[in-house]
């Protein structure tokens, strides 16, 4: 027996029954299942089971996760070093992503474990790893500038109510992070929305050197002038085909870079945690309105119709949604037909709310939160006919 | 000749195949019946202990039906009944005597069989208690005699790990199985053999007898799979199937006259250290193969395949419908230090998680449950094994919900419990064990 083993040998005596921390019980469970997986063997047939678990299923998605972390900390020390005039010198830059992005980080685990450990204690179950996904995806949404008490109330919100009140992971029909991310967009829009939130300033400024463009190219695509052209407004702020798949852009902490984004999808496709399904139907659906808006765009009507739909792909966090929202396979739809059909009207919805609603510039997280709604439907129509190609067996 | 190619199912990566080698054992000194792995029947005891029985003699009856029986293995005395809770039935174990005194039934010439009536046909086997043998479809207790079933499904061979081979205990019995065949066709309008399309092993005079090849991962040789298939209106639900060995037992009984005795078991398993055929007895103290042909520590006794199977020990026998002893690792002891983040090289996994995906070796898989009890995160992997496309996520919930009429929707009764969802699912629910516990209330609501 290993030290480890050992000391979780020696703790256990608190936490099971008769001992101090009882009722805490789920918390000692799942530090220990981190480190060794229990013991238990099965009681009745198939005798053997398979190796996966949920811990595992949803480890993978953190692991997937990782890179946006890397890029985040790196693209958010970066932005606010050119936006205050500093050294671009790369140990300082990560140093500063590092001060914005950890402390964001460790707050909605805190809050998010402990609301998940108090539903877990007084339901009696263990604690339920879907958690871990929710709040790693949660800060990747937010912007840099968020303060970390309005961080602990999303993550709150999105655990409790996204979550908790229907019975915890598995029993949510929304995506709990989206649902936190939503909530702090509606309460409280001065800190989520507006040019200035997207990059951090240093130094004492108060507003970003000149050369800096602080607006997002999502904010720039869609206040364009009429008889303007979108593209050329974007290329003009400096943002490329490359930036705009690289992600060095003002943004969301994770989000940006599409480039990322299609890696982890991939990543997550091939593992089968991902359902491509979904994914390439996103992408379908998001390429095809855009081109059909391109299609019915009166000339001289808004800029913003014209735009080439691989722009849409590129720009904000449509990619980052895709791959890691719109595939948790709870809020999702479950039946294959219905996966294609909830994915094309995702990316569908996520370009015409981008494009007729100028109050709310990126339409990724309402279109999934939205679909959602619907994916019970979408499936209970499928199963209903193929239910009824059944021989009936009575 | 028809084959039928099943797409959805899966094959276990596990080691521990047997050989086609057979070896006699010696003759046991006890044998028992263990009724409680009977399905269904409701024993009545027709014995006491220190009763002298001949081999043949009844043991119990079925309270729903006194014709059927279930007769002793062996002759000698009646050593213990051994009860369970609430007093179900485990054992009878009959201690052999030297001498084994025979019950004698009819025997029918071969001649005789292809006009024999089918109504005297039921009561011979009856008699000879062995009609539980067939059994039907879709909750496979023993088959009403007094229905005429759409076809009777012999099975020959199995994809589970593992089973006993057909080439084995074929050999040899050719024109029994033929006999056995021709007794059937007289029960029912048709008679499918089945065998694997990849069965080039069987003698070429028992491959001009099977008239339906099956292809595919497990479960594909089982006879709910196959009727699935094949089926074309509800009337065809109720068939009838039996199992290509207890062919050899029947034949044997209307040939001879006598209750046959002989099996044919298959020892397989990573931690049974010799994998062969043993020809032994019906009712065998599992000890008697196992002893010294398996290895030391936790080890679990499968009696039957390693996913359909019920545990027993070393100290328990042989069920009336098993023909396999599979010995797996308990695997009753924590996992390695962060497994979780190990790519598992030797885990093996129906998902594409770990990178034993790209081990072809055979892999060792134990009896732990490798996680804790989660809510169904809707992954669907247990819809895309699922042999007779039930949607399992789905209709366990209706289970749950108490909704019989949606469940049955889902095709319940299609179930053939053959584990495959409980196996895949990485939130560890029991849902074989669900829709098992539902089509058995179904069926007890029903006959009542």
């Amino acid at each position: 027996m290993g030290t480890i083993e050992k000391l979780f040998e020696s703790w256990r005596k608190h936490f099971e029954n008769g001992g101090r921390f009882e009722r805490w019980y789920p918390f000692f469970e799942s530090i220990e299942s981190v480190f060794f997986a229990p013991a238990r063997v099965t009681e009745n047939a198939p005798n053997v089971r398979d190796h996966l678990d949920v811990k595992r299923f949803m480890m993978l998605v953190i692991v997937a996760l990782l890179p946006h972390y890397a890029f985040g900390v790196y693209n958010v020390g970066h932005l606010a070093h050119l936006a205050s005039g500093l050294s671009t010198d790369f140990g300082a830059v990560v140093f500063t992503g590092l001060k914005t992005v950890v402390p964001l980080v460790v707050v909605t685990y805190m809050v998010g474990f402990f609301w998940e450990t108090l539903f877990a204690v007084v339901r009696k179950h263990e604690i339920s790893e879907g958690l871990f996904v929710s709040c790693a995806l949660f800060p990747l949404t937010l912007p840099p500038t968020i303060p970390l008490w309005q961080a602990a109330l999303g993550i709150s919100f999105g655990i409790v109510i996204g979550k908790e009140i229907f019975g915890g992971t598995g029993r949510n029909f929304l995506n709990p992070a989206l649902t936190g991310r939503a909530f702090l967009y509606f309460a409280y829009p001065a800190q989520l929305s507006g040019d200035a939130v997207w990059t951090q300033l240093l130094a004492g400024r108060n507003a970003p050197v000149d050369a800096f463009t602080s607006a997002t190219p999502l904010a720039i695509a869609a206040v364009t002038d009429r008889l303007g052209d979108a593209q050329s407004a974007l290329a003009d702020s400096g943002y490329s085909i490359t930036t705009l798949l690289v992600g060095t852009y003002p943004g969301s902490i994770g989000g940006t870079s599409t480039l990322l984004c299609i890696v982890g999808a991939v990543f997550l496709i091939i593992l089968g945690i991902a359902n491509y399904r979904i994914v390439v139907g996103c992408v379908a659906g998001l390429l095809a309105t855009g081109f059909f808006l391109n299609l019915v765009a009166p000339e001289g009507s808004l800029p913003y119709l014209a735009v080439n739909p691989i722009y849409h792909l590129l720009m904000g966090g449509a990619m980052f949604g895709f791959a890691y929202m719109a595939t948790d396979p709870v809020s999702a739809a479950h039946m294959p037909v219905s996966k294609w059909v909830f994915g094309f009207l995702i990316g569908a919805l996520t370009v015409l709310i981008r494009v007729f609603n100028p109050a709310y510039p990126e339409g990724v997280g309402l279109a999934i939160l939205f679909m959602n709604l619907f994916a019970p439907l979408l499936d209970h129509i499928e199963i209903k006919i193929r239910l009824k190609k059944r021989v009936p067996n009575v | 000749m028809k084959t039928i190619r099943i797409a959805k199912g899966y094959n276990l990566q596990l080691g521990g195949r047997p050989s086609t080698e057979v070896e006699s054992l010696p003759e046991p000194a006890r044998l028992a019946l263990l009724p409680e792995h009977i399905p269904f029947i409701k024993p009545r005891l027709l014995v006491a202990v220190g009763q002298t029985v001949r081999q043949g003699t009844p043991l119990i009856e079925d309270k729903r039906n006194a014709s059927v029986r279930f007769l002793s293995p062996g002759g000698g005395r009646i050593a213990e009944i051994n009860f369970g809770h609430r007093r179900v039935i485990q054992e009878i174990v009959i201690e052999r005597d030297a001498q084994e005194q025979a019950v004698a039934f009819e025997s029918i010439a071969e001649s005789e069989l292809e006009t024999f009536p089918r109504k005297r046909l039921i009561e011979a086997i009856l008699a000879g208690g062995l009609w539980p043998l067939i059994r039907q479809l879709p909750f496979r207790d023993y088959a009403q005699m007094e229905l005429e079933p759409p076809m009777i499904i012999v099975g020959l061979g199995s994809l589970e790990p593992f089973q006993p081979l057909p080439e084995v205990y074929l050999a040899g019995k050719e024109s029994l199985f033929e006999y056995g065949l021709t007794a059937l066709k007289r029960l029912a309008p048709q008679v499918h053999v089945c065998a694997p399309d990849s069965g080039d092993s069987l003698p070429d005079r028992l491959s001009s007898l099977v008239s339906l090849h099956y292809s595919g991962p497990y479960p594909a040789h089982d006879p709910g799979v196959i009727l699935y298939r094949v089926k074309k209106s509800p009337e065809e639900n109720r068939a009838w199937y039996i199992a290509g060995q207890d062919v050899l037992l029947l034949a044997h009984l209307l040939k001879t006259g006598t209750y046959p005795t002989e099996r044919d078991i298959v020892l397989a398993g990573p931690s049974a250290t010799t994998r062969k055929h043993f020809r032994t007895r019906l009712g065998v103290p599992l000890a008697d193969i196992t002893a010294g042909r398996r290895e030391e520590g936790d080890i679990r006794h499968i009696e039957g395949g390693v996913l359909s199977g019920f545990v027993g020990s070393d100290q328990t026998y042989l069920g009336f419908y098993e023909s396999a002893v599979n010995l797996l690792p308990e695997g009753n002891r924590k996992g390695e230090l962060l497994g979780l983040f190990r790519p598992g090289y030797r885990r093996p996994s129906y998902s594409r998680t770990f990178i034993s995906k790209l081990n072809k070796n055979d892999l060792v898989y134990d009896c732990n449950i490798h996680g804790g009890d989660r809510a169904c995160i809707a992954c669907g992997y247990c819809a895309q094994v699922c042999p007779v496309d039930i949607l399992p996520q789905f209709a366990y919930k209706s289970i749950l919900a108490g909704e019989v009429e949606e469940s049955l929707e889902h095709g319940l009764l299609d179930c053939v419990e053959c584990g495959l969802c409980s196996y895949v699912c990485p939130s560890k629910i029991e849902l074989a064990e669900t829709l098992h516990r539902a089509r058995v209330n179904y069926y007890i609501e029903q006959s009542k």
